[in-house]
């Protein structure tokens, strides 16, 4: 009997405790589910704010110069390679960077658009200069990008002059990396770099940016020191484009 | 509770003089120092991993499996609360910031075992940036965490 009357004490001065801890516990898991939906929103209304229009302006001659570069690259393209279809993008978003990664490891923006104005998952981004990442998710009013510059991000990319293919890897700083395929591409420091066309996720002739140098021993294939073209660290604006087909975001 | 959303809505943000080679104060850590340092463990761990799954939230993508900040902001919560339990240390702002320090370090190093552990990412390349991320992030976050921790301390412990 004395055991249950421990017991019951015991059980009445802490259930609230732990009652509180589980639930607090719970609730911020399935928070995590919604990918803090709640918080984001609330954080971009926070900020509340447009684009200015001489931002949109430029945006809009941006992205058309963009969109020129592409399909000039696109035509040679299609000379040589017959059978060759591109997808027109569903929506293009002009909108401001909000935030960066809320996490150390992470390099990612939040962009200040979202579901509402046609962004979907797996959206490319692009900034004066050319590809920055994609779109992870979406909630009404923001977008999480995870830019190029992250290691768990890979692109496809091709050497302009020679069609020489890689993968560009993020290494979490600004320098990201190309690996090679071939054992001897013929590629050179200086080369301009774009989005290749087997790429399932990007668009093809997208520019991404220029050798810095080439380390020719690395195993198991040449990998090289990539500049970016776009201002990764000090984005402003960046321009998100919305494809249709849902591709695979992340290959762990 | 504010505060708490008020130090993951802190995260995305850089104003200037607040990065240190691309990284940012740690937040939710200084949050769950200040909240541990008077409370019990079991607290300070239901602190610590209620602010690493949110804070997985915001930056962990969805599907897959990814290193959680509640490991790491879980062990801080606890073994700050266990460092006041001992009255080992005194209680001001510098103790605070010295905490902090200790505990970004412990934090980041959790991090660190666990991205090792889940084979995403090169070995070589998660300790390189692990020493970047944890001197930076060790030295901003208590840099800033009296700023936190003054008005925090205030709020909470005014007795």
């Amino acid at each position: 009997m004395a055991r249950f009357g421990l017991l019951r004490r015991w059980w009445q001065r802490y259930t609230a405790q732990i009652l509180g801890g589980v639930g607090v516990v719970a609730l911020a898991v399935y928070w995590q589910t919604t990918q803090a939906w709640v918080l984001r929103e609330l954080y971009r209304s926070l900020q509340g704010g447009r684009v200015p229009d001489t931002r949109l302006v430029d945006a809009r001659v941006q992205e058309l110069e963009v969109q020129v570069q592409a399909l000039q690259l696109q035509n040679r393209q299609l000379q040589q390679l017959l059978k060759y279809q591109q997808q027109m993008p569903l929506a293009t978003v002009a909108t401001t960077v909000v935030g960066r990664s809320a996490g150390h490891w992470w390099q990612q923006i939040w962009v200040g658009e979202g579901s509402t104005k046609g962004i979907m998952p797996g959206a490319v981004v692009l900034a004066p200069g050319g590809v920055v990442g994609r779109v992870l998710d979406v909630t009404p009013h923001t977008s999480r990008v995870l830019l190029v510059t992250d290691p768990s991000s890979k692109v496809g990319v091709m050497v302009n002059r020679s069609r020489a293919m890689g993968i560009l890897v993020g290494q979490g700083t600004e320098q990201t990396v190309v690996e090679f395929f071939d054992k001897n591409p013929d590629v050179k420091p200086g080369d301009a770099l774009v989005t290749s066309p087997f790429s399932t996720i990007f668009p093809a002739g997208i520019a991404v940016g220029k050798v810095e140098s080439i380390d020719w021993r690395a195993m198991p294939a040449p990998r090289a020191v990539v500049q970016l073209y776009a201002p990764v660290d000090r984005l402003e604006w960046v321009l998100v484009q919305s494809y249709g087909a849902k591709s695979p975001l992340l290959h762990p | 509770m504010v505060s708490a959303w008020a130090a993951l809505a802190l995260l995305p943000l850089r104003w200037p003089g607040m990065e240190l080679a691309g990284i940012g104060p740690d937040w939710p850590l200084i949050w769950v120092v200040a909240w541990s340092v008077k409370r019990t463990a079991w607290q300070g761990l239901i602190a610590g991993v209620t602010l690493g799954v949110w804070q997985d939230a915001l930056v962990n993508p969805g599907e897959g499996w990814w290193p959680s900040h509640a490991l790491g902001l879980g062990v801080v919560g606890v073994l700050t609360a266990l460092l006041q339990k001992d009255r080992l240390i005194q209680e001001d702002f510098i103790s605070v910031a010295l905490i902090v320090f200790a505990m970004a370090v412990i934090s980041e190093t959790v991090m660190a075992v666990q991205w090792s552990l889940l084979g995403h990412r090169l070995l070589g390349q998660i300790w390189w940036d692990h020493q970047r991320l944890t001197l930076a992030s060790a030295i901003l976050s208590s840099l800033w965490a009296p700023l936190v921790y003054v008005p925090l301390s205030r709020l909470w412990y005014n007795d």
